[in-house]
């Protein structure tokens, strides 16, 4: 019995690398649409609508990203 | 009539097993939001519910599974898991006395493979399957979550930590619903496929059913409503230890450490690794502390609490091959384990009229 016969060695390293885009990438994203949002605020009431506006842009696309990684874990989960 | 009142008190321990894995696991989908706010307890624990249910309908792949692969079915009768359903439930009522967030999967998977050993022997135990399915996932999951959570959290800090902390932290707590939710449908998805699996094998057992069934519509249903109900009363000393005693936790921390859970939980399902989600969320907490700071994660806390999950395997397998002898004395017919059954719930009742006269209430009024 041999390690490689015990475990599908392929699958557990598929795993361990989704599992670390996923988890690490998800944060990230989901940061960026809270830096977005709080940037958005303070720079608008500072007088910099043209940069305040990329801010919201940036946490829209990020709220987007993270919603549509939500929208992938839930049809993982039903066509299992 | 025997066999079938013996299959009758397999399904009823079956589903009291399926309450006590939600009773047990509400810590792991609710424990981190609560903890920082989030949401309200009772919220956080009725939309866990909710969302229990709603995931034991999504799929009924890993119910075959539960048992197959570690013990050799043709020596299961439903006797057997029988016995191995009581040494899951009293490892789950132990671990649940002493506050610690042990895996209710282990318990069931060690309640079956004692009471299989007690009936038949060692060569009833698949060990490639032992090996494969539940020990190295067992190692992997939790390191992978501890990692990923610390990962996540320091990539948070990184880029919100100049941030106002108010809407920072706001920003973090919406996003824990929603991870939460995430995490109690994997859970409901993952956790009450094993109790259905468990009623399948014994209706099989049975004879009731061929080998190659789904569950039916009734074990589904049942199996669901009980998980959800276990869910809704919630086993509060697990999520105090869960939410607040590992790690101080802040919002991004939460937020992180069920990211890096669901992350984990839905990469397994994908790839078919099977894993227990106990192992997987506490290993994020721990993950979300240190990526902060070492020293931020309580580490007496966290080795009692792997302590336990090595504990799990060995404590059930020995309850179980304990309650099959005992079933054993009294023949090979029902009274056994009826009695054992009603020993069990004797011994349960015991036990929760102490710990309501022992309750302390956490903060806000909710105890339990």
């Amino acid at each position: 019995m041999t390690a490689a016969s015990i475990v599908q060695t392929r699958d557990l390293v598929e795993t361990v690398v989704a599992s670390f885009v996923a988890g690490v990438g998800v944060t990230a994203i989901y940061s960026a649409a809270i830096w977005g949002g709080a940037r958005f605020v303070d720079l608008n009431r500072s007088g910099r609508p043209l940069a305040a506006g990329f801010a919201a842009a940036l946490g829209i696309a990020a709220l987007v990203g993270t919603a549509a990684a939500v929208t992938i874990g839930i049809v993982v989960m039903t066509h299992k | 009539m025997n066999s079938d009142l013996i299959l009758v008190i397999v399904v009823v321990t079956a589903l009291a097993f399926d309450f006590t894995n939600g009773f047990h696991d509400t810590a792991n989908v609710v424990a981190t939001t609560i903890s920082t706010g989030a949401a309200a307890p009772q919220v956080a624990i009725g939309l866990a519910s909710v969302l229990n249910f709603v995931g034991a309908f999504i799929s009924i792949s890993v119910a075959a599974t539960v048992a197959n692969d570690v013990v050799d079915a043709a020596v299961i009768t439903p006797t057997i898991v029988f016995a191995g359903l009581i040494g899951a439930i009293a490892w789950n009522l132990v671990t649940w006395w002493v506050g610690l967030p042990s895996s209710s999967s282990h318990a069931l998977i060690g309640g079956v493979v004692g009471s299989a050993v007690a009936a038949a022997g060692f060569d009833a135990v698949i060990a490639e399957g032992l090996v494969g399915k539940v020990l190295i996932p067992a190692l992997v999951a939790p390191t992978v979550a501890f990692v990923v959570a610390g990962l996540s959290i320091g990539i948070v800090y990184r880029m919100v930590g100049r941030q106002r902390p108010g809407p920072v932290t706001r920003g973090f707590r919406y996003g824990q619903v929603v991870s939460g939710g995430l995490l109690a449908l994997a859970h409901g998805t993952n956790d009450a496929q094993k109790t259905m699996g468990v009623i399948t094998l014994a209706l099989v057992a049975n004879g009731t059913l061929g080998a190659d069934a789904d569950p039916p519509l009734w074990v589904i249903v049942s199996a669901a409503t009980a998980i959800a109900l276990g869910t809704y009363s919630g086993g509060w000393r697990i999520i105090r230890t869960t939410g607040t005693r590992i790690i101080k936790m802040d919002a991004a921390q939460g937020f992180s450490a069920q990211g890096a859970g669901a992350a984990v939980i839905l990469a397994s399902t994908h790839f078919g690794f099977p894993l227990s989600t106990t192992h997987v969320i506490n290993g994020g907490v721990m993950g979300a502390g240190a990526g902060k700071r070492v020293s931020a994660v309580r580490w007496g806390v966290a080795g009692n609490i792997v302590f336990a999950w090595l504990l799990t395997l060995p404590a059930a397998a020995g309850i179980g091959a304990v309650a099959y002898g005992a079933t054993r004395i009294f023949g090979t017919g029902a009274l056994g384990p009826v009695l054992v059954a009603l020993t069990t719930v004797a011994l349960i009742a015991v036990a929760f009229s102490r710990r309501s006269q022992q309750a302390a209430p956490l903060p806000g009024g909710v105890g339990g």
